[in-house]
């Protein structure tokens, strides 16, 4: 049976695909769940999952980026998990609302305080906002990208992120304020 | 930019994936491919003589070159990355 050139050539872009984005989708999802256990298997479900849905998804793109229908995998995905999770009881270990950091010791060392109060007010964001921030600043996502892996409008979003950015410099402002 | 978002620059640095992730991705790849192979396999000459039956096949075997095309420049990727980390190392 002779190759489809037409197959090959989705193919050759899914991995191209796969290869732009596999950081962006891994790191998205370490920020978002907090450990690189259930990032590696969601990573993985997201990229089979695209693999599935790549033509249907290019198809309807109209040649715009497909990074944030990626995002949107994946952040289904986690949103998933934590609804599963939140049915069932957890132990101990299992319980760690905590964002995590990817900055070295040195450097945590040097502005540990900042950062420290940073991430621990983003913890405390409503999700969605949480969710914007990392795909700002984790993912360099522009408006419009964050938009569509959201599913809201571009005033939406833009409104979101700014409200996320105050909302977190009050909260650490607060953490500056409060007795140690 | 306000401080904060300078901030959040710096502590959502981007992560690198672990070197397992992707050996673990080809490997579920692979199996998609596999398992679209069983599926062509065990279909029955018989039920071939219905032309009704011949779509589901074709799309078995389509799935599963798509696997197996998706997973060479892949593994040819990689081999190149890891390559270039050797050479890197070196100097």
């Amino acid at each position: 049976m002779q190759p489809d050139p037409g197959k090959a050539l989705l193919d050759e872009q899914f991995s191209e695909l796969y290869r732009s984005h596999l950081r962006d989708v891994y790191s998205y999802l370490y920020y978002r769940l907090g450990n690189h256990h259930d990032a590696e298997d969601l990573t993985e479900q997201t990229f089979l999952q695209a693999y599935r849905h790549f033509e249907r998804a290019q198809r309807e793109s109209d040649g715009r980026p497909l990074r944030p229908w990626l995002i949107r995998i994946a952040h289904n995905l986690a949103a998933n998990l934590h609804r599963d999770r939140s049915r069932r009881p957890q132990s101990v270990l299992e319980e760690d609302a905590s964002l995590p950091t990817a900055r070295s010791t040195e450097e945590l060392v040097s502005g540990r305080d900042e950062l420290a109060r940073v991430l621990e007010g983003l913890g405390s964001l409503p999700d969605d906002r949480r969710e914007a921030l990392i795909m700002r600043f984790a993912l360099g996502m522009d408006n419009r990208e964050i938009a569509r892996a959201l599913g809201r409008s571009d005033g939406a979003t833009k409104v979101l992120i700014h409200r996320a950015i105050r909302q977190l410099e009050g909260l650490v402002a607060d953490g500056q304020e409060a007795p140690a | 930019m306000s401080d904060v978002e300078r901030l959040l620059r710096r502590a959502l640095a981007p992560v690198d994936p672990p070197e397992q992730l992707v050996a673990r991705v080809r490997s579920r790849l692979l199996a998609i491919r596999d398992e679209a192979a069983e599926e062509l396999e065990s279909w029955e000459l018989a039920a071939m003589r219905d032309p009704r039956n011949w779509a589901r096949p074709a799309i078995a075997v389509l799935a599963g070159a798509a696997a197996g095309a998706g997973l060479l420049v892949i593994g040819r990727q990689e081999r190149s990355r890891a390559l270039l980390r050797r050479v890197v190392r070196r100097r």
